[in-house]
């Protein structure tokens, strides 16, 4: 550990990162959804006739939600594949 | 991962042609055709696209919805099918590509502006930016443009990562399930977009009337 070079260092934090962002990010917006469908078909099942407008509100609000957690991955999917820190400390031939 | 990442195929006058935009003109023509074929054959499943759209437009925009009715369902169907042209083989999904979102976005905020413009008149479109929050409203074109881009992208460029990883890992079999749901999301992330979108015209046309 005292050897680390600092290059090493933030290569593991940019392995590490992605990792801790996407489980956060997914944690956050899959159990909001599932309140939203929770409280979806709470109003579905006591009211039928309504389902039709619910189901659409449901839909948008889910993709929503979701590309919260899309910005997450997309931001590992960065920080993995294409990182502007790494490829500067690490000049790779 | 290399082929997940677009490819620059061959360069026309200089500008740089990538694989997704080769994919895409493939995808025109065969909608194209394949519009003209369901046409002689089942008009009705027209029948059935433009109903569907004139229902998501008329859920959101007040008034007549017909003026609407073709930019929407062109976006819907450019979408979904550029979202599932990535299953049969030798071709690329076209939406892998950030560029393509981002253009489908750009349309969809002029269009926005152009509705506007053709329900209020010159005056009343300037008149939207003439009140003390135009910041904020630039703002908020600026982001929602990028949420839609980004949302799309983000969620077709998932599905390809998480396909070709599963592909590096088990060849056979397993990844044809994640590429159904790949095909899931990319349906419902056609029909967001077209209803996003939708919205945002009508929030842009409807709004400062009152």
């Amino acid at each position: 550990m005292d050897q680390m070079e600092p290059g090493t260092l933030i290569a593991l934090l940019t392995i590490i990162t992605p990792a801790i962002a996407m489980v956060l990010g997914a944690l956050a917006p899959t159990i909001l959804e599932g309140l939203a469908v929770l409280k979806a078909l709470d109003g579905m099942t006591r009211q039928p006739e309504a389902a039709n407008d619910l189901r659409s509100t449901l839909i948008i609000t889910m993709a929503l939600l979701e590309s919260t957690a899309i910005y997450n991955l997309l931001v590992a999917l960065v920080l993995l594949f294409a990182n502007p820190v790494l490829e500067r400390i690490l000049p790779l031939g | 991962m290399e082929q997940v990442i677009p490819q620059e195929m061959f360069r026309l006058f200089g500008i740089p042609v990538r694989d997704t935009v080769v994919s895409t003109w493939i995808m025109m023509a065969f909608v194209v055709g394949a519009v003209l074929l369901v046409r002689k054959k089942a008009p009705i499943v027209l029948e059935m696209i433009v109903d569907f759209t004139g229902d998501l437009a008329s859920s959101f925009i007040q008034g007549p919805t017909s003026p609407y009715i073709p930019f929407l369902g062109s976006l819907l169907l450019f979408i979904l099918f550029a979202n599932l042209f990535g299953i049969f083989p030798v071709v690329v999904t076209p939406t892998r590509d950030i560029n393509t979102p981002l253009a489908m976005s750009l349309v969809v905020l002029i269009a926005s502006f152009a509705f506007t413009i053709k329900v209020k008149g010159l005056g009343g479109f300037a008149k939207t930016f003439l009140t003390p929050l135009v910041p904020l409203d630039l703002i908020g074109y600026f982001s929602r443009t990028m949420s839609l881009t980004l949302r799309l992208f983000g969620n077709i460029l998932g599905g390809e990562v998480i396909v070709s990883v599963l592909i590096s890992l088990i060849p056979v079999g397993v990844p044809l399930v994640m590429v159904l749901l790949a095909s899931i999301t990319g349906v419902l992330q056609a029909y967001v977009f077209t209803v996003l979108a939708a919205s945002y015209i009508a929030s842009a046309v409807g709004d400062a009337s009152a």
